[in-house]
């Protein structure tokens, strides 16, 4: 019996604590307060970053407590949890409720919006023009006795009431969008060569690049030359699960759709060929593979390793450096050198020239390869998110611009012939909102009595 | 049309923004109605100046004048004019009109600091939607700046001493509770489009990057304003929040809204570092 007690207080501390709106307030401020983390502080770094960037206290907090990837730490998705917890008890404790307010009677003079004034006619005759006006204002009129006093009461745009409802019924809508694209969803990218065919994880297709083609212009501009980049294009030739190719262009803004997964013109590079010699001949064995950037040989009967860093497309001649146009003029590859897993060196290497690595070994690059970054994606969510949006929007359009209000009428004799209207008004969003049409609206009322 | 023609136009736009603003901020102290009959065409003419300046940039260089730091600002100077002008007829806001021209004026005087000339879009932006994604966005803000504005007279109507000098001033404003609902209505405003822009930015995203949310710093700052504006509608359902609590978040929400306009274009990099 206790425990039954017990459980029932803590259910209704509770429900007390997450139907108030001020504790959802607090759980938006810590939300709104993790997303700002998540603003400033640079996200999936290296941790070396951060004690780049940071103070070394400040750098080991913020990897601690998970803000190098804070929107999918534990704090964040737990507040959002929460967040959801607090909107659902919000709603069945006090928004659904509030939707259909009982008809039932108040002191008129207690509530700040109210009027009275005397009107000529009986009782029944004033009561009848007081509710033919409301009605022909568009208001919803209707009487109900209280413990034998006659009571009219008007509302206007009482639908509107259902605004907050309908918000959050967006919101958690959009919950459940983003819930099944992490239960059932996947991502990734892949970087398929020309003339390559990349067999795409999780999926039945296949893509083969024969072509990528980007488009940059030089922009002469107030500070100097700009590099615009105008265009990316991928040609490729796309097998999906009926195993029929076709072929597709991929481009920025317009991906394509293969039996439900998205594709994505997301980045490019260039692969790059190494010519391999020891004591000047070829070694076919290391010479054949395209290297992917980050990609190295490991050179034999050495512990030494040359890794392809990143392709130059323009060598400045001036400097001999590395030049910011990212067209292809004079093209370079920078290669880093390693012995024993250590760095040696790096080194800019014009194509069909040669570095030395020692002990008769040297690299030359000999031919570049335009590669295409694809970013693909499959997200069942999307529609629901999509609707929990739109629901979302309506919601808040419904509850900012519209205004519920209920009008307490009382008619009551006033001497011989005369009558006596009272009237008070209530709104969703407070008084002051409403005193300028209340105003308007009684001034109109007695005009018309 | 030439180039001279926008540059023109902006000329006109800034000057009459200028004074505009002089003559409403006198008109706010006076109340003199001549001023306020100076002021507000000239806001008017320089609202139609930028907005007829955007289509001659348009027409001139065939770029959509929204894809950088400069066009972005001049439509939120010019949407944040209009967008008063409107609320002011609607709502009899004129008292605000110095302030609102005034910052207006400002940003699009920082706004031509980042005209680097006409560049074609890069690859990203090449989608219908810059043509509703941003303006919804802009306007977002040009809404926010105005609640801004009208909630810095309620602290201002709140905190300043009352003495012979103030007392005119302060008590031709509107009363605080009145501009608490002056308030309330442009951020009911704003928040609509700001969460619209959200919206139709996730859908452009979804198309250019491949995931409707990618966390990218500007859309997370942008969250991070829709949630202080949605901790102001939930506050001002509370009567005891009403008021100068409700106006120092306005005021904060502002102030977020320039981190996420500004802040984040200039200072952080990301998916949308836009700046020329």
């Amino acid at each position: 019996m206790e425990a039954r007690v017990a459980a029932r207080d803590l259910y209704e501390d509770f429900v007390r604590t997450f139907g108030n709106v001020l504790f959802a307030v607090c759980l938006f401020v810590v939300w709104g307060v993790l997303t700002l983390v998540g603003v400033v502080v640079d996200q999936g770094k290296d941790p070396s970053v951060y004690f780049d960037s940071y103070a070394a206290p400040v750098a080991r907090a913020i990897l601690r407590l998970g803000f190098d990837n804070i929107y999918h730490s534990a704090w964040y998705v737990g507040i959002i949890g929460l967040i959801l917890l607090s909107l659902t008890v919000c709603t069945f404790k006090r928004v659904i409720p509030a939707r259909l307010p009982p008809l039932r009677p108040v002191k008129i003079d207690k509530i700040p919006l109210n009027a009275s004034f005397r009107a000529g006619g009986t009782v029944e005759a004033v009561r009848a023009k007081v509710e033919a006006f409301f009605r022909g204002r568009g208001w919803q009129v209707r009487e109900r006795v209280f413990d034998g006093d006659e009571w009219v009461f008007a509302d206007k745009q009482n639908w509107a009431r259902r605004g907050v409802l309908v918000a959050h019924i967006g919101f958690v809508i959009i919950a459940a969008g983003t819930t099944l694209y992490w239960a059932r969803g996947f991502a990734g990218e892949t970087a398929i060569l020309t003339g390559q065919t990349g067999e795409i994880p999780r999926t039945d297709a296949l893509i083969r690049l024969n072509a990528f083609k980007y488009t940059i212009q030089p922009i002469a501009t107030k500070s100097g030359i700009v590099y615009q980049p105008i265009d990316y294009v991928s040609n490729v030739t796309v097998t999906g699960a009926d195993g029929k190719p076709r072929d597709e262009t991929i481009r920025v803004n317009h991906p394509i759709d293969i039996d439900g997964t998205l594709y994505y013109q997301a980045s490019y590079g260039f692969g790059l060929q190494l010519d391999v010699l020891h004591d000047g001949k070829r070694v076919a064995a290391l010479s054949d593979r395209t290297l992917l950037e980050g990609d190295s040989i490991d050179i034999p009967g050495t512990q030494r390793s040359v890794q392809y860093g990143r392709f130059v497309p323009t060598v400045d001649r001036a400097t001999g450096q590395p030049g910011p146009d990212p067209r292809i003029n004079d093209p370079a590859a920078i290669l880093d050198v390693f012995n024993a897993g250590s760095a040696v060196g790096a080194a800019l290497v014009p194509m069909q020239t040669w570095i030395d690595i020692g002990g008769g070994w040297r690299v030359i690059p000999h031919r570049y390869v335009p590669y295409t970054g694809l970013q693909y994606r499959y997200d069942p969510g999307v529609p629901l998110v999509g609707i929990g949006a739109f629901v979302l929007l309506s919601g808040l359009i419904v509850a900012f611009y519209f205004l519920p209000a209920r009008l307490y009428v009382r008619v009551d004799a006033d001497g011989e012939g005369a009558a006596k209207v009272g009237v008070a008004a209530t709104t969703v969003k407070g008084y002051d909102i409403y005193e300028r049409q209340f105003g308007e609206l009684m001034t109109a009322l007695e005009g018309q009595l | 049309m030439t180039p001279h023609a926008d540059t023109a136009l902006m000329f006109v736009a800034l000057a009459a923004y200028a004074i505009s603003a002089l003559a409403l901020l006198a008109y706010f102290f006076t109340r003199n109605d001549a001023l306020r009959a100076f002021g507000v065409p000239l806001a008017a003419i320089g609202c139609v100046a930028q907005f007829a300046q955007l289509v001659v940039r348009f027409e001139t260089t065939g770029v959509w004048p929204l894809l950088n730091l400069y066009g972005s600002l001049s439509l939120f100077a010019a949407m944040g004019v209009l967008i008063f002008i409107i609320l002011a007829i609607r709502y009899d806001l004129w008292f605000a009109g110095g302030f609102v021209v005034g910052i207006a004026a400002l940003f699009l005087a920082y706004g031509t600091t980042w005209n680097e000339g006409t560049m074609p879009a890069v690859p990203s932006l090449q989608s219908y939607w810059i043509k509703i994604h941003i303006p919804l966005v802009v306007s977002s803000y040009a809404a926010f700046l105005v609640a801004f504005v009208i909630s810095g007279i309620y602290l201002a109507k709140t905190y300043v001493k009352r003495t012979e000098a103030t007392s005119a001033w302060l008590d031709a404003l509107p009363s605080l509770p009145q501009l608490d609902i002056l308030t309330y209505r442009v951020v009911a405003i704003g928040l609509p489009l700001l969460t619209l822009g959200i919206i139709t930015g996730a859908m452009w995203a979804r198309e250019a990057w491949g995931a409707y949310w990618q966390w990218d710093p500007k859309e997370t700052a942008a969250l991070f304003s829709w949630i202080i504006y949605a901790i102001y509608m939930h506050l001002h359902t509370r009567s005891a929040w009403k008021g100068v609590n409700s106006a120092w978040i306005s005021v904060v929400g502002f102030a977020s809204i320039i981190f996420c306009y500004l802040g984040v274009n200039i200072w952080i990099s990301g998916l949308h570092s836009y700046k020329m």
